[in-house]
């Protein structure tokens, strides 16, 4: 088969399904009360998005996981670096660390509403610290198992240790720090969903609970969906940047 | 081949009783050794005689235990592995500009990478990525690499080991090629007698940590296999590498 023709094979399967689902929702076989046909989902979408309080929910819940996903990437990133590079703060960080990450952070949801209270930082707090973890340990382990002959090259062709660092160290750990990200990103939406389900007042696990009260099941179903969309957007822009950075390896060039 | 620079003029080096232990375990026992500016050396041995960690020594990547060296210039100094150890993710001129301690970025430095590059046979890779070669090619860059920066000291670590025959044969035609044309001074460790005999002016044979075998190697250049000459130098050297 074709590249083209599998491109436009992979929507078969989706669209049967919501050809059946739709079918069997206008013929009464499925109650909306329990799901809600396709096409009701895409009205209450559009209901919402002409209101505006779809586009503030998606904002506001983006900007939360994004704040998160930097701040805990970026601190997962740094002490991973360091922890990779310098055996006294492996020794020092990393046996304290493995120990931390064998707790759930979700498990943490109510000591950090004692904490934070229902406010923003809360659920930032929560994002950042389950995207702390794969990040952290993905980002050592790349740096970790950086070929030591390579090393060895730079040394004997001078390189400084910066450039040791910049060169050959950083780059060789880069697929490893991207599998990280992609685990990532998943833990991120999850994370959000179950902060913003318990305790929100806007973003769009509020908007999904909020339906829940009314039991407006497109709304849910639209929450759902939304979720599922937002998290592929992540995903989808994680590829693009590994074809990018990774294009010389083989196993991520484009096409391949 | 573009033409030799006066930088690349042989180094002439010197190792006098040269000892090197790990832990209890001593691999070299007082070696000494002169080498000539422009000299093709090769060290043969059995596997584990000390012969890759004699040329370490030599080119200041590992201390002594004893003894001394002189004459070496680390930074006119160049190492080729028997791995090519490319940066994956940097492409062939990149990889060549590693050998001249920067990024190429001056005009000046990419001539200098074109012409390496060039002298390997492999002009037209510049762009492309190490997994886009084959191992010959790979290793060449990799001499690429090394010649850049014009060595006046070439030390080559079992280079073409893990090639096979027919590669093996071209690169050691390309070896000597660039070896005449610059004049640098080469050390070559090989496990094949035949290579040594091919390439070197001068064959040592190393056995348990001393230099066994100091053989001069006469025969006019181009050099063939088939030459009875040839064999004969072969066969003894394998007799005095079977027989120790």
């Amino acid at each position: 088969m074709s590249g083209a023709a599998r491109r436009w094979a992979i929507w078969i399967g989706p669209l049967v399904l919501l050809v059946l689902w739709q079918g069997a929702s206008s013929f009464g076989a499925i109650p909306a009360r329990i799901l809600p046909a396709p096409i009701a989902v895409l009205q209450a979408g559009l209901r919402l998005t002409l209101s505006g309080s779809l586009p503030h929910d998606i904002a506001v819940s983006s900007a939360r996981a994004l704040v998160g996903l930097v701040i805990g990437g970026s601190v997962g990133f740094a002490l991973g670096l360091l922890t990779g590079v310098s055996r006294l703060a492996q020794a020092l960080l990393d046996p304290s660390l493995q120990m931390i990450r064998n707790i759930p952070h979700l498990a943490l949801l109510p000591l950090v509403i004692i904490w934070f209270g229902v406010e923003e930082s809360a659920r930032i707090f929560l994002v950042a610290l389950g995207v702390f973890f794969p990040i952290y340990l993905n980002t050592y382990h790349g740096i970790r198992t950086v070929d030591p002959q390579l090393i060895e090259m730079g040394r004997v062709y001078g390189m400084s240790r910066w450039d040791l660092f910049g060169k050959i160290i950083l780059p060789g750990a880069l697929a490893s720090i991207f599998v990280g990200l992609r685990f990532a990103l998943g833990i991120m939406w999850l994370t959000l969903i179950v902060a913003e389900t318990l305790a929100a007042s806007s973003g769009i696990g509020h908007m999904a609970i909020q339906a829940r009260e009314f039991v407006q099941t497109d709304v849910v179903m639209l929450s759902i969906v939304i979720y599922a969309l937002l998290g592929k957007l992540a995903d989808s822009a994680t590829r693009l940047l590994e074809e990018h950075w990774l294009a010389w390896s083989p196993a991520y060039a484009k096409g391949g | 081949m573009h033409t030799p620079v006066t930088a690349a003029q042989g180094m002439a080096i010197g190792a006098f009783d040269l000892s090197k232990a790990f832990g209890s375990r001593k691999v070299l026992r007082g070696i000494s050794l002169e080498i000539a500016a422009g000299d093709f050396v090769s060290i043969v041995g059995k596997s584990g005689c000390g012969k890759s960690t004699l040329l370490r020594l030599l080119i200041g990547l590992e201390p002594a235990s004893s003894g001394r060296i002189e004459g070496v210039e680390r930074s006119a100094a160049r190492l080729v592995f028997q791995e090519p150890r490319l940066l994956p993710w940097a492409n062939v001129a990149r990889n060549v500009a590693v050998g001249l301690g920067a990024d190429a970025r001056t005009p000046e430095m990419a001539r200098s990478v074109t012409a390496a590059l060039r002298d390997v046979g492999l002009e037209a890779r510049g762009g492309d990525w190490p997994a886009m070669l084959s191992g010959g090619q790979r290793q060449r860059v990799a001499l690429a690499r090394a010649l850049v920066g014009h060595p006046r000291l070439l030390a080559l670590d079992e280079p073409l080991g893990a090639l096979d025959a027919l590669t093996r044969i071209e690169m050691q035609r390309l070896l000597e090629g660039v070896w005449r044309t610059q004049g640098f001074t080469a050390v070559l460790v090989t496990h094949d007698v035949a290579e040594a005999i091919a390439l070197s002016n001068r064959l040592l044979v190393i056995d348990h940590g001393i230099i066994a075998l100091d053989l001069p190697i006469e025969l006019p250049r181009p050099r063939r296999r088939g030459d009875p000459a040839f064999a004969a130098l072969e066969g003894l050297v394998l007799d005095h590498l079977l027989s120790s």
